[in-house]
């Protein structure tokens, strides 16, 4: 199951660059598919447990600790025009830790006017003039210390915000919203290799591509020095 | 199914405010300089980078030395760098 198992004839196989022991990727596309889900899963698919484990740990430590330096309000999904999130690209790369903010956008934007959870854990923004249900902004006035009654006009059925909820989260949030931004991207960004890594195998040269390219430096060493007229 | 969603829902919105409202911790996060929060991203990139080149996790560690010596001198120069424009101005 591991690296050292006999390969299968129909599956894909890689080769380790440290012993050039075959590695069996068994499903690449699966495993590639399960990696982005949650980190390091497709290699623990794969039987590389040591690998699937570091991967897990570190990429969602730093998510976590990302999301949590951010108070929670650095990972939300926006494609308004003035606030369209570009790192949620990026954060994206995640995996399904990052997919709360896309559910709770789209139910924000959706019919019903507020997200899931109505806390708004990963909720975007409100922007000045949006709609929310009464549910919503009755819920933000009482528990977001930021937020008053008197922050939204009342338009029965909805309620309609009238300041910007992004500024506010920068100044009480200061150099962490950067801060937990940088570090959920970098997870994200990083994920794309391991994800790269359970479906192709280890991105370092085989042995005998490390002994080819020594041999060809030698040679051009060899060749330059032959070719330089003497001094 | 649905007990079971309802469960999650319920844990998560009364764990997160705990979770990310936490005086003690915020207060001591709050007094680190910005610039020491890049160490551990350097150390991440360093270590996936070398995870994802090798399979032996002896050749792992020494690639995460080398590449956090690597990619920290590139950033520690580019700071001295900005750092000693910043102080001819």
């Amino acid at each position: 199951m591991g690296r050292n198992a006999e390969p299968q004839p129909s599956r894909i196989v890689a080769i380790s660059p440290d012993d050039g022991t075959a590695i069996d990727l068994r499903n690449a596309a699966l495993a590639a598919v399960l990696s982005w889900a949650v980190p390091g899963l497709g290699q623990l698919y794969q039987g590389r447990t040591t690998k699937g484990s570091l991967f897990m740990a570190a990429i969602l430590t730093t998510f976590v600790l990302g999301l949590w330096l951010g108070g929670g309000k650095v990972v939300y999904a926006s494609w308004k025009p003035g606030d369209t999130r570009w790192a949620f690209v990026c954060q994206a790369g995640a995996g399904l830790v990052a997919m709360p903010a896309v559910v709770q956008s789209a139910k924000l934007l959706g019919p019903a006017r507020q997200p899931l959870l109505l806390n708004g854990f990963m909720a975007p923004p409100l922007a000045p003039g949006q709609y929310v249900s009464r549910s919503y902004a009755d819920r933000l006035a009482r528990h977001d210390a930021d937020i008053r009654p008197d922050d939204f006009f009342d338009k029965p059925p909805l309620k309609q915000f009238r300041r910007d909820q992004l500024a506010q989260w920068h100044r009480q949030l200061g150099k962490f919203f950067e801060i937990g931004t940088l570090y959920t991207m970098l997870a994200g960004m990083l994920n794309l290799l391991v994800i790269y890594d359970a479906w192709a195998g280890p991105l370092g040269p085989s042995e005998d591509e490390k002994k080819r390219r020594a041999a060809e430096s030698a040679t051009t060493t060899v060749s330059t020095a032959a070719t330089e007229p003497a001094s | 199914m649905e007990a079971t969603t309802t469960l999650t829902l319920t844990t998560v919105m009364a764990i997160s405010p705990w979770l990310f409202e936490t005086p003690l911790l915020g207060s001591l996060a709050g007094r680190v300089p910005g610039i020491f929060f890049g160490l551990p991203l350097v150390a991440l990139a360093s270590l996936i980078f070398a995870a994802t080149h090798h399979e032996d996790p002896a050749q792992i560690r020494l690639a995460t030395v080398h590449w956090t010596v690597w990619l920290g001198g590139m950033l520690g120069m580019v700071l001295a760098a900005v750092l000693l424009l910043g102080w001819l101005q």
